[in-house]
């Protein structure tokens, strides 16, 4: 049976081991350029807070093109951001491709007659297939993953420094950084492959199936930062001073209020789930304190947009701060980063194998 | 000795629709097997049924006095050729083989290896650049080879040209000598296995109209000719199958339990044939089951 596995599967490793090995040579011969960029920004002896603005700096030769030696320092965004969403859809790749069709595609042409006829049960095919199959759909996006965090080391790191220029601001705990990095690409490459088996074995059609697993893997990979991962762990709470937590007031449909704060103060490296204005006595603030107009419409300026006035002025902040409102975070602190990451993946772990254990269930009880 | 396979009351539903209804049957070893019925009377589900891709939906069936597909053990007493068969089209012909000998531990190598000389099959064609004679005699020589006990092969010849359709029967009753197999087929058409069956069922409208030796069937059955009568004036253990009447003469198929003494009648003898099809005939007409009255002889 691992014999059969392999021989169908064969054309599908190799395409998959030379896109890791495109990958790989892609980056490395980048990575030292990086690195040396790294080393000659200073980062590698600064202290305390000369880190965060050569950190900045850094981070934003790298996005606008302040250039390496090999090439130009712009690539670097487009091939961070290419390398990430390598990661983010490897586990789709390998649901839709790898996944859909396992069973499907032997339902279409009819070939599960042959192959459940050979002295061989269902149950073991079934097996085989999924653990093989399913290992390397893992060990392929987590490989991508290895393989992009040691090259992005040095962009990582001035991130953690409290640098933060356009695609290079997310932290780990960001959007893209966290499930592509660590062991979630595990979870998910699991989930999606488990995912595309069950879908092509209860659509019996490889193509519909391959769209299903397509759009509720999607749909997963988005709900999962905005409603899932903040719940996996009891969120901290704090009440801070609008500067310290280096927030920004902003207007949002004139007169609300909205403080949006970047730091926990204390917390480096905390992942911030929401962040609201709070008056003194702790109570949600949430207008705008009339003394504050003026420094309103200064923000705003000439501007005759939305009604939404974006960035705040530091005008408009310390007015606010002044009458006595300061900022109230939800957040995880960055000791939470692990404790996530095993989280995230045990949950995607436990519903592949949910899925599979359905897929044994099935392929026995409904005798196909 | 244990029946091939056994049925009880044997049936199978789908959406509401019996595909098979009431089946009871036991088929014993030895024999090669002719499943005969029109385009879906429920051979298929029979099949299916034995070789353990389908679960009943009422009753029981045992091939070879187990469950079947219970394990690898009853897989690999059972060979098993599926309607089309299915061959993996990007596979070559040996890697089919290959496949045969991994997944089977009763694989006859040396068999498989001299049936694909035999037949001429180049090991590095793919499957699915093969003819369709090609293909059936592929999936015939995966079958064999796993030295099953019992062959199942569901219309191994209906997408066949004639003279392969000839070629693979042949080829199949060798086989079977050689291994002492026992072999159920199934056909939509009765002159495919006249020449390869001792055994025949005969299944329409998804159940069993007749089942039993060839020998014993023929020798049951007679064809009666003589002045025109009723049906239902004949004597009692004369079974109507089939009645055609002109103006001065019927012509009767009956099944008889004992000779058929009464001088009035012109007996002839009835060929495998135009036995099936007289009982395809009867099944197709519901009414005519009425006929089968078994009256007093009125002299």
């Amino acid at each position: 049976m691992i014999w059969l596995t392999w021989r169908q599967f064969r054309a599908q490793a190799i395409t998959a081991a030379a896109a890791l090995a495109v990958f790989a040579i892609v980056l490395a011969a980048t990575a030292s350029d990086l690195s040396g960029m790294y080393g000659s920004s200073g980062l590698l002896t600064c202290h305390g807070d000369a880190c965060s603005g050569l950190a900045s700096t850094f981070l934003s030769n790298l996005a606008s093109g302040g250039g390496g030696f090999l090439i130009p320092g712009s690539a670097y965004a487009i091939m961070y951001f290419l390398s990430v969403l390598v990661i983010l859809i490897a586990p789709a790749i390998t649901g839709v491709f790898w996944g859909a069709p396992l069973i499907a595609r032997e339902l279409e042409a009819g070939t599960f007659r042959l192959t459940w006829n050979q002295s061989i049960t269902r149950t073991r095919w079934l097996t085989v297939k999924l653990t093989l199959i399913g290992v390397a759909a893992m060990a392929v996006t987590e490989a991508f993953s290895l393989i992009q965090a040691w090259w992005a080391a040095p962009i990582g790191k001035a991130v953690g420094l409290g640098g933060g220029s356009s695609i290079f601001s997310e932290t780990r705990f960001g959007w893209f950084v966290f499930p592509t990095h660590g062991i979630t690409p595990l979870g998910y490459a699991a989930f999606g492959f488990a995912l595309g088996v069950t879908a092509g074995l209860v659509i019996r059609r490889a193509i519909p199936a391959m769209a299903v697993t397509l759009a509720i893997f999607a749909a997963v990979q988005f709900i999962t930062p905005l409603w899932i991962r903040p719940q996996l762990f009891p969120t901290s709470h704090t009440v801070a001073a609008i500067a310290a937590a280096g927030a920004n007031v902003s207007l949002r449909a004139n007169p609300k209020l909205a403080v949006t704060a970047s730091v926990v103060p204390g917390q480096p490296g905390a992942w911030i789930i929401s962040s609201e204005g709070v008056n003194a006595a702790g109570q949600p603030a949430s207008t705008m304190p009339a003394a504050c107009e003026q420094a309103v419409s200064d923000t705003l300026g000439s501007h005759r947009g939305p009604p939404t006035a974006g960035p705040g002025s530091a005008a408009l902040n310390n007015c606010v701060a002044s009458h006595g409102i300061r900022v109230a975070e939800s957040y995880q602190p960055a000791s939470h980063y692990w404790p996530l990451q095993w989280s995230e993946t045990g949950m995607f772990l436990a519903l592949a194998l949910a899925l599979a254990g359905y897929c044994f269930w099935r392929l026995n009880r409904r005798r196909s | 000795m244990t029946a091939v396979i056994e049925t009880e009351e044997l049936g199978k539903q789908y959406r509401g629709r019996w595909a098979l209804a009431g089946c009871t049957l036991s088929i014993p070893a030895g024999h090669v097997v002719g499943l005969v019925g029109p385009n879906g009377a429920g051979k298929t589900t029979l099949l299916n049924l034995a070789t353990g891709e389908l679960a009943p939906s009422a009753g029981t069936v045992e091939v070879l006095g187990n469950r079947p597909a219970a394990g690898p053990a009853q897989l690999a007493r059972v060979g098993y050729l599926a309607q089309d068969a299915p061959l993996y089209a990007g596979l070559p012909v040996a890697d089919h083989l290959r496949l045969g000998a991994h997944l089977n531990p009763g694989w006859d190598a040396d068999l498989a290896r001299r049936r694909v000389e035999r037949l001429g099959l180049d090991p590095k064609q793919k499957a699915g650049t093969l003819s369709g004679g090609q293909r059936a005699q592929l999936a015939l020589t995966l079958a064999v080879a796993k030295r099953p006990e019992l062959l199942i092969l569901d219309e191994p010849v209906a997408s066949l040209d004639p003279l392969a359709r000839r070629e693979f029967l042949q080829d199949l009753m060798e086989s079977v000598a050689e291994q002492e197999v026992s072999v159920v087929l199934s056909s939509h058409l009765i002159s495919d296995l006249e020449r390869a069956c001792d055994y025949v069922i005969v299944l329409v409208g998804s159940r069993v109209r007749v089942a039993g030796p060839v020998d014993d069937l023929l020798a049951a059955h007679h064809l009666l000719s003589g002045p025109r009568r009723d049906p239902a004036s004949l004597p009692a253990g004369l079974q109507v199958i089939a009645a055609s009447h002109t103006d001065v003469q019927s012509t009767l198929l009956v099944r008889a339990s004992g000779p058929v003494l009464d001088p009035a009648w012109a007996v002839s003898e009835v060929g495998l044939e135009d036995l099936v099809l007289a009982y395809m005939r009867q099944a197709a007409r519901p009414a005519s089951r009425n006929d089968h009255r078994h009256l007093e002889v009125r002299k």
